[in-house]
């Protein structure tokens, strides 16, 4: 046993000071995270605002340049480019140059007193977000106008009777309130997820080359000549990785909460204690990778695969619970897709364990079955 | 010079066809994640689990919560008594959206006084960006019918005024159903071609560096172009495969529809193909080692992904990534495959992009040439 435990720390050794010779390497390692972090935060924006807009405005009169500016204040849409008919309109989408566009009929208010106006919005259907904002926000402006319009009209024909619905114009005032993110900023929706995103990655991509590139190189058959068993060489090919893991973990939460302002609410050794199930899932799924793939190219696509995946199935950007069943059992294939949820709890939430448990639960499985499933592979693949 | 690229593209052709597994792999990938990718990926979300308090319970508060229902957007999964009861459900993820209204809704609603609380789960980006936008829209188109019909009610006398007297139409563009698929696959096969042609280079001249072979190749009389160009030339071939297999995909297998002139795509995206080879010969000129070559590629691949435009919209960025993000050929390719598939839109249109392309292909292979020779030196 003692004997053992010897080994297992020599071969820690002798991994540590490998990667840490490696200055250049380490160097990545730890920095393209950050730089990711700091793209990411940048460069994410949820809600879409001041969405580029064309306006052909044929009327030219005081009510068409109140529904105009009635769209421009709301923030949505920013007026940037004039003109002078639908086609001129569609044009300016097709280019790319607006993603939204309003067309005016002529003689709109006239239209309005007589009760029949109409304004045409147009919006870019090749671009998921400026639907998705530009269409409710569109729709509800237009009906805030056109109830505004609705009630001034009833109030010079209805005369008395209608002032009294005039007086407080509407009969529900609706609240929002953003729980745990109360100012909307996209950074607090993403960073929680982010980070686990970013140590996945790293994770991954480590692990998955650790046992190949010993085997590329030629100096397996080396390690292999000692007595040291596969289990033990895994487990010493591991506590660096885990170790560095933790540090880029470390950097990353310490940037989010410090320079970009995140609110941790809940307990911070609880985080770092629920991060080491997932840390542990995420190499073992590189050493799988790392006992699969016959060589190092292999297994830099295989981690690709899984970076995909984690990006796009694992509830980080697009949500899990309307995908169909066969992407979402891929996604949870993925350890992030439990410390997603983790992450969001403690970070965002500031639940406690009550509320993450089974998250937990499936990592400690995962990490164990993925260790048990890699080492015996590596195991057959020795022999 | 042909004879002796042509020596190294047999070479390079003969390795990666011996290579079964890695061959299959580069294939079948894209095809795999583009299936998995267009169904998996759904932007409007319908059905959000939502927690009623509804301290009424009377005809005003139902007809509410029934509007909330019929759109489509919201199952109520539990009713409960309280404000507390409603975070508390949210809390533990049951619920993403919490509906509370008062007591004496209806009472309230008559003198205009009502008022009603909405909290939204805010640790998930994309539901309580839909819950949020739909519950804003429902709740304001129900009080508006409630405004109109105490209009009609008390302006019954003069008769023959349409109550709204502005209607607004709004037409989506080029994807009027607004169908999850048509949107994303032709980012995403912008995306599976740069990252397939990324990882095809990346290894390649690294590779044979640490393999050790890199050193009988130049003992031959090949030049440092002609290595390169010979490296390049197979793998070219590949990502024309994945790229007529990728949009057989896409177009027969998904029925999404492609408006544009095929042809013209095929040889903007060939354009598009080269530069994302030259990035990956330079990625591999300046790694020392695999790993290193590998964590470069990942890098360029995941930061092309976000700040692109591919996922979040580019013209919210700010100015400097926006800049930032042309050091990836994919953020010009965007628009074109956008344009060319769903706009149906021509060269006129894209002269742009097409530019930046062209001068991207050139000054990149200048660079990873550069490299290459300075790096076997």
């Amino acid at each position: 046993m003692y004997r053992n435990r010897l080994r297992v720390l020599a071969l820690i050794q002798k991994e540590t000071s490998q990667l840490l010779r490696d200055v250049r390497n380490l160097m990545y390692m730890i920095g393209l995270p950050i730089l990711e972090l700091f793209l990411f935060a940048y460069a994410v924006s949820l809600t879409v605002y001041h969405l580029p807009m064309a306006v052909a405005d044929q009327s030219q009169d005081q009510r068409s340049r109140e529904f105009v500016r009635a769209l421009v204040n709301s923030q949505y849409f920013d007026f940037t480019l004039t003109a002078q008919d639908e086609a001129q309109v569609r044009e300016a989408i097709d280019a790319g140059k607006v993603k939204a566009g309003i067309v005016i009929p002529p003689d709109f208010s006239t239209k309005i007193e007589n009760g029949n106006a109409s304004a045409l919005i147009l919006l870019d259907g090749s671009d998921s977000f400026s639907v998705q904002s530009g269409y409710s926000a569109a729709a509800m402006i237009a009906q805030d106008y056109g109830l505004d319009l609705a009630l001034e009209k009833a109030e010079r024909t209805g005369g008395q009777q209608a002032s009294a619905v005039e007086g407080s114009s509407r009969p529900i005032t609706n609240s929002f309130r953003v729980l745990y993110n109360p100012d909307f900023r996209d950074l607090w929706f993403v960073l929680p997820a982010i980070l686990g995103m970013i140590v996945q990655m790293a994770a991954v991509a480590q692990a998955a080359l650790v046992v190949v590139r010993e085997r590329e190189i030629g100096t397996m058959e080396q390690i292999l000549a000692t007595p040291t068993r596969p289990l033990e060489l895994l487990l010493g090919k591991m506590v660096p990785l885990l170790v560095l893991c933790y540090v880029i973990l470390g950097i990353i939460l310490g940037l989010g909460v410090l320079w970009f302002g995140v609110e941790f609410q809940g307990s911070i050794n609880l985080y770092l204690c629920l991060a080491l199930p997932f840390i542990l899932a995420s190499l073992g799924l590189g050493f799988l990778i790392s006992t699969v793939a016959k060589n190092q190219r292999q297994a830099q696509q295989l981690s690709t695969v899984v970076m995909l995946f984690s990006m796009l199935l694992s509830g980080l950007v697009y949500p899990r619970n309307s995908m169909p069943l066969i992407p979402r059992l891929i996604g949870s294939f993925l350890p992030l897709t439990y410390f997603i949820r983790i992450s969001r709890g403690i970070i965002l939430k500031g639940v406690g364990m009550s509320a993450l448990w089974p998250d937990v639960l499936m990592l400690v499985v995962y990490s164990v079955v993925v260790m048990a499933v890699a080492s015996l592979n590596f195991k057959k693949r020795l022999d | 010079m042909l004879k002796r690229v042509w020596a190294i593209t047999q070479k390079e052709f003969i390795t990666t066809f011996r290579d079964r597994g890695t061959l299959a792999i580069i294939l079948l990938m894209p095809l795999v994640q583009l299936t998995l990718f267009a169904y998996g990926v759904r932007t409007d979300v319908k059905h959000i689990p939502m927690v009623v308090a509804d301290q009424s319970l009377d005809r005003a508060s139902r007809a509410y919560i029934d509007d909330l229902v019929q759109s489509g957007y919201f199952d109520v999964v539990q009713s409960v008594p309280d404000q507390a009861g409603v975070v508390s459900l949210i809390d533990q993820g049951k619920a993403k959206l919490g509906v509370v209204i008062p007591n004496d809704f209806s009472g309230q609603v008559d003198r205009h006084t009502a008022s009603i609380l909405f909290l939204v789960d805010g640790s998930d980006p994309f539901t309580t960006q839909s819950a949020y936008n739909a519950a804003n829209l429902i709740a304001q188109q129900h009080s508006v019918q409630l405004v109109l019909e105490e209009l009609s009610r008390l302006g019954s006398t003069s008769s023959g005024f349409s109550l709204v007297p502005l209607t607004a139409q709004i037409r989506i563009l080029y994807n009027p159903d607004l169908k999850d698929l048509w949107f994303f696959v032709p980012g995403m096969i912008a995306m599976l071609l740069q990252i397939q042609a990324i990882i095809l280079t990346a290894l390649a001249v690294v590779r044979e560096r640490e393999a050790g072979t890199i050193e009988q190749v130049l003992v031959t009389p090949i030049r440092p172009g002609e290595l390169m160009l010979g490296k390049t030339l197979p793998y070219l071939l590949l990502a024309i495969i994945n790229l007529v297999s990728i949009i057989l995909l896409g177009t027969v297998g998904f029925g999404v529809p492609f408006r544009g002139d095929f042809v013209l795509f095929f040889w903007l995206v060939l354009l598009y193909i080269i530069s994302g080879l030259g990035l990956g010969l330079l990625i591999s000129s300046i790694s020392q080692n695999q790993q290193q070559a590998q964590q470069l590629a990942m890098m360029t691949m995941l930061l092309g992904l976000i700040i692109s435009g591919f996922v979040f919209p580019h013209y919210s960025m700010p100015i400097v990534l926006r800049g930032i993000s042309y050091i990836f050929p994919l953020t010009a390719f965007i628009p074109i495959a956008r344009g060319i598939f769903m706009k149906g839109i021509g060269l006129p249109f894209l002269t742009n992009q097409v530019l930046f392309l062209v001068v991207y292909d050139v000054v990149i292979l200048i660079i990873a040439a550069r490299l290459f020779r300075q790096t076997l030196d």
